[in-house]
């Protein structure tokens, strides 16, 4: 079964098309990529799966189940975790207090939250850091809590908003290792990102947005090669024909 | 001694002394004096677990110590109920009108929800002042209602001395301490802490955070007004402008702030610390030089928010594990850190 | 008939008047996006400065405005630049820093006890002003002089901020940090002069208003309490950061203020404000002339 199904998905803002009728599915245990110039409609369409905006027209589909318009807390009760672009960590408390709020989705005790979330910082080699306060940490360190705490929140399928943003190359690849990491253990995975290295090393399959619009689909080096995809990149002049 | 035990054992000894006051302390003005601070951080940790814990500014709670009062009050001066179960209704229907004040409210940025608490509680205190009466409920409008000091008893929720006062009210702070500390290493206070600092990562989370919210305020306001039934039956006269005043919401607000809100000691600390100075102030300046407890007041507030803007607790506790350190030998392990504060 | 149409008049003045003291507070929230919380005790201060100035030089209360209009532009522009400034320094990432309301509340309580220290609780008023008591007759109706003044001054002055917002250099500095105070000052503009500069405007504004309230208006340490919640309402009303919409938002304040008492107890008018303060609240947030602001 597909675990995420979008069909047809408008997203309007008054009189902007930010998404328009995007179809796309997921199989589960892939890694789908997808990447599309700036401003090509890729965070809104993941802020209608995520449930920040209700879309426009079309449906969202999770695990069969219609996800239109459900809150954010609810999804992630469903399964379905996402990360931020710009890094929101809770500043003011320790890394492990900040995986833990993501643990208390699936118990009510602190006990058994702080032992989850200890769990989740071994898998990502980051236990070291526990008691760090995460306003001190790293870019990269903090880009890595954001994984730790939708992944504490055992997620069938998570959702990675550039997550490689500002990391440098050798961090690129540590994270293209830990995502890897994830799906083996089974979890879904939705990435956008605009560093090609970590993309085309990720994805099982890639989407390509251009207005809001999907141009191409298919695996990495196909898309990397198609027509369409370069013109929107680099333009008509660069389309070897 | 490990750390664990030193700590454990001050707080032992902390509570053999509040205990133990009453009988030591005979003079009925410094109990008066005392019982009243203990009712300051009573309300002002009240208030910390929606102004800390939820991070917002509420600047309209002392309605709900008018609802608390005026309904234990008219409950057992006109129907003879017993104001402990007055005291209860009084809670629960503080409850359901801070969940109503907060389901619009909540959604507003910091400026605005404090200035729409304070329209709030300044809406009910001017509609009470301008009723007499509310059906077969006499409320009496601004000269208030007072309880004449016949049966005394235990059911009448009315003492003799001021010694009873002294012991009920310290249970209730105890007891209102103990339930912060509770819900700041449960669920709910990880929420609540979560949803106060990053509203949209809690909710990618799965934090519902409005819901934490109305659930810290239904408590908050609940709790509130058991102090309101206290206040009625300590002073035996309520009107609106001593439990539903704009200045005792904010003082308790402020006093809060500068303990540090938030923080678990913070609000108590901050009672501790003011409490003094506006009494001392008022009364040996307060014919001479009157207003001045306030100057210090502002003053105090202004440079705390300046140098300390998580509240004095924070240097106050830093000493105080510093100190623990010192004499344990031993640092703090292995806890979850609640608050860098 | 004429007497209600007294009222609408007598209320469209004091509320213009109102709307002049929530005037200075709508430019300083308009620009810092803080809710100064001593403005009432701005209105007071101006007021004592204006009393004293009249006083001691016998002038015409209007012409007190040579003094207190600079004397309170400073008090301003130092109270930011001194109390307020370290506060918006801390909290440079968060977009409304909601400690400057507990500072300015600080400043509030001082501001109004030092001066009952200083100055005693009495009510003051300034008898022998050319302008007390005066009425204008309009068949039987009777039209307050100096409420009239205020008017004319409310209007003025609202023009001259508005041209000075639109037309001046520093105007438009002003209206830029309000928009965005980082694209402001990567284009080479000084945020925190401008917020010194934006803060002295709004209580120089403040001092104007205070001129207008002399004549008529009682003296005292907690006069400002009224206008402090009134002038949030005012500026809620009619939208934070709009001069216009505080003028009109003021005027709709004085015509509740006058004409539901012919109906209903004073305080009951004051519970309406209250409500219709609330309903605007929830339902149109940014007031009747407002931006909408992304928060």
């Amino acid at each position: 079964m597909n675990i995420l199904e979008i069909k047809n998905l408008v997203k309007d803002f008054g009189g902007l098309r930010a998404v328009d009728t995007l179809s796309l599915f997921i199989e589960e245990g892939e890694i789908l990529g997808m990447i599309g110039p700036n401003g090509a409609g890729k965070s809104t369409a993941f802020n209608c799966i995520a449930g920040v905006y209700a879309p426009t027209k079309g449906d969202v589909y999770f695990a069969g189940k219609k996800i239109n318009g459900v809150k954010p807390w609810n999804l992630c009760k469903k399964g379905l975790a996402r990360t931020f672009q710009i890094v929101k960590p809770f500043r003011t408390k320790s890394v492990l207090y900040n995986v833990m709020v993501g643990s208390f989705v699936t118990t009510d005790k602190t006990a058994v939250a702080e032992e989850k979330a200890m769990n989740v910082l071994k898998i990502l080699s980051f236990e070291n850091k526990k008691d760090e306060r995460a306003g001190n940490l790293t870019i990269a360190e903090l880009k890595r809590l954001e994984i730790a705490r939708a992944l504490a929140t055992e997620p069938k399928l998570l959702l990675f908003d550039e997550v490689m943003a500002g990391l440098r190359p050798a961090e690129v690849d540590e994270m293209v290792q830990i995502i890897k990491k994830l799906r083996d253990q089974g979890i879904t995975i939705f990435v956008i990102e605009h560093i090609m290295r970590a993309i085309m090393a990720l994805s099982d399959r890639i989407v390509v947005i251009h207005f809001g619009k999907k141009i191409a689909e298919g695996p990495p080096q196909e898309v990397a090669s198609d027509e369409n995809v370069i013109k929107a990149y680099l333009g008509d002049e660069y389309v070897v024909s | 001694m490990t750390r664990k035990n030193i700590n454990t054992s001050a707080f032992i000894l902390l509570g053999f002394v509040a205990f133990g006051l009453p009988l030591v302390l005979r003079s009925p003005t410094y109990l008066h004096i005392i019982i009243l601070l203990y009712l300051y951080a009573y309300l002002t940790t009240s208030w910390n677990l929606v102004g800390g814990f939820a991070g917002v500014l509420p600047l309209g709670h002392s309605a709900f110590i008018g609802i608390g009062a005026y309904a234990s009050t008219i409950l057992s001066l006109q129907y003879g109920i017993s104001p402990w179960i007055g005291m209860i209704v009084g809670g629960i229907l503080a409850a359901i009108a801070g969940i109503l004040i907060g389901l619009p409210t909540f959604k507003m940025r910091g400026a605005y929800f404090a200035l729409a608490t304070i329209a709030f509680g300044e809406g009910i205190r001017v509609m009470v002042e301008n009723i007499d009466n509310l059906g077969p409920l006499k409320i009496n409008g601004p000269r208030g209602l007072q309880i004449p000091p016949t049966h005394i008893g235990f059911g009448n929720y009315m003492f003799a001395g001021k010694e009873p006062y002294y012991y009920i009210i310290l249970v209730m702070l105890i007891g209102v301490l103990a339930l912060t500390y509770f819900i700041s290493r449960s669920k709910l206070g990880y929420y609540l802490n979560a949803g106060g600092e990053e509203p949209e990562a809690a909710m990618s989370l799965g934090v519902n955070v409005a819901r934490a919210k109305l659930i810290a305020m239904a408590m908050s306001s609940f709790l509130t007004a058991l102090a309101g039934t206290f206040y009625a039956q300590f002073t035996l006269y309520i009107h609106p402008k001593s439990v539903m005043s704009l200045d005792f919401s904010f003082e308790i607000a402020f006093i809060a702030l500068i303990g540090g809100r938030g923080s678990i000691a913070g609000p108590v600390l901050g009672a501790l610390l003011l409490r003094p100075v506006s009494d001392f102030s008022r009364i040996y300046f307060g014919s001479t030089l009157p207003g001045l407890h306030l100057v210090i007041f502002g003053t105090v507030l202004i440079l705390v928010m300046i140098f300390q803007p998580r509240g004095l607790q924070e240097p106050l506790s830093k000493f105080y594990n510093t100190l623990l350190d010192r004499i344990s030998g031993q640092t703090r392990q292995g806890e979850v850190k609640h608050e860098y504060s | 008939m004429n007497f209600i149409l007294e009222g609408t008049i007598n209320g469209i003045l004091m509320g213009s008047i109102y709307g002049l003291t929530a005037l200075g507070l709508t430019v300083i929230f308009g620009v810092l996006k803080v809710i100064n919380f001593a403005h009432g005790s701005l209105i007071m201060v101006s007021m004592y400065v204006a009393y004293w100035a009249i006083i001691f030089t016998g002038v015409h209360p209007y012409i007190a405005l040579i003094i207190v209009v600079p004397v309170m532009y400073f008090f301003g522009y130092y109270l930011q630049d001194i109390i307020i400034k370290p506060i918006f320094k801390a909290e440079k990432d968060v977009r409304e820093p909601i400690t400057v309301i507990i500072v300015t509340t600080g400043v509030w309580y001082i501001l109004d006890n030092l001066t009952l220290l200083i100055f005693g609780p009495q009510y003051r008023s300034i008898q022998n002003n050319p302008m007390r008591g005066k009425m204008l007759e309009f068949g039987d109706m009777l039209i307050s002089v100096p409420k009239l003044w205020g008017f004319v001054t409310a209007v003025i002055t609202a023009f001259a901020i508005y041209w000075f917002l639109q037309k001046t250099r520093t105007g438009r500095a002003i209206r830029a940090t309000s928009l965005d105070r980082e694209a402001a000052s990567l284009m080479g503009i000084n945020q925190f002069k401008i917020y010194n500069i934006a803060f002295g405007i709004g209580t120089a504004v403040v001092g104007i208003s205070a001129v207008t309230l002399v004549p008529f208006y009682n003296i005292f340490p907690s006069v400002g309490v009224l206008f402090d919640i009134k002038g949030f309402i005012i500026v809620v009303l009619g939208g934070l950061g709009s001069i216009g919409g505080a003028i009109l938002g003021g005027i709709i304040i004085g015509l509740i203020e006058s004409i539901a008492p012919m109906f209903m107890t004073a305080t009951w008018a004051e519970a309406i404000v209250y409500a219709l303060f609330l309903v605007v609240l929830f339902v149109k947030p940014s007031g009747l002339f407002g931006v909408k602001y992304d928060w």
